[in-house]
């Protein structure tokens, strides 16, 4: 930080979106497998 | 003892999904690389866009869990039990996600990567609590206990939701106060409502799903056969 100014930072922002949509994937992809097997034992 | 529950086949909740899908990629991409840095915390504030819009869904999930909970005592109907451990996991997985995009947000801009501030403690107090009902839902195997015992834990720990949104206003926090259209600049606001829509539309498709896995379980127990007297000890073998 810089006279109360934050310089660069963009590593952080690409962490922020990278873990927020590989979350969101992975959690759907899991969640629709999960409900096709629940499916098929019903 | 349950009904067996139904399950729907309806396709709204994929809806809700690729709607959500194709929201959060506009928005993500606005606030990457069109909406304007700001002041002070210049590029870094963009990680707002994925963090205030997870903050607001997971409130709405943990008040769904309330909801739910509240209903199932009053009702005893297996769907809102259903729909308890939809909005239990999904609560948990947004609570996690915004403490793991708080802290890439604190690093540079207060940094260090977690404080015990009133905000963050109370967020982490509540993701600990709901990860310990899933793991009670997990342990218990008599669906009408854990039913109930689920629900009241969900009431217990959902008091803690007032002061999470309180704190900043009650206590000296280092976390900023709430972001709302009259506290954030108004080229922000685009990006931020775009985001705040895709997070409900994906929290909603994720949860209806989730219930649905959540029924067929149930469907699974209740359909068991009972065990016969002394077939447990292995005297009818």
């Amino acid at each position: 930080m810089t006279g109360g100014v934050v310089i660069g930072g963009w590593e952080f922002i690409w962490a922020a979106y990278g873990l927020t949509t590989a979350a969101f994937l992975i959690y759907g992809v899991t969640l629709i497998a999960k409900l096709r097997e629940a499916k098929r034992n019903d | 003892m349950f009904e067996m529950p139904k399950v729907s086949t309806s396709k709204t909740p994929y809806v809700f999904l690729a709607l959500g899908a194709a929201l959060f990629l506009f928005g993500s991409y606005w606030g990457l690389f069109v909406a304007p840095p700001a002041a002070d915390m210049r590029e870094v504030q963009r990680i707002m866009y994925v963090h205030v819009p997870t903050a607001w869904n997971w409130m709405l999930a943990v008040l769904f869990s309330f909801g739910c909970a509240v209903a199932f005592l009053f009702n005893n109907d297996s769907k809102w039990d259903a729909r308890l451990e939809g909005g239990l996991e999904v609560g948990t997985l947004f609570a996690f996600l915004l403490c793991c995009q708080g802290a890439i947000w604190a690093k540079p801009t207060w940094g260090v990567w977690w404080d015990w501030d009133p905000r963050l403690t109370s967020t982490a107090v509540l993701l600990f609590a709901f990860l310990g009902i899933l793991a009670l839902r997990n342990f218990v195997e008599d669906p009408v206990k854990r039913a109930i015992w689920s629900a009241v834990a969900t009431i217990i720990a959902a008091v803690d939701l007032p002061i999470v949104y309180m704190s900043v206003k009650w206590w000296n926090s280092l976390h900023q106060e709430q972001s709302t259209p009259q506290t954030v600049a108004s080229p922000f606001h685009l990006p931020l409502r775009t985001n705040a829509f895709a997070v409900l539309f994906l929290m909603i498709g994720f949860i209806m799903l989730r219930s649905r896995v959540a029924a067929y379980r149930l469907r699974r127990e209740l359909a068991a056969p009972p065990v016969r007297i002394g077939e447990e000890a292995g005297e009818l073998v």
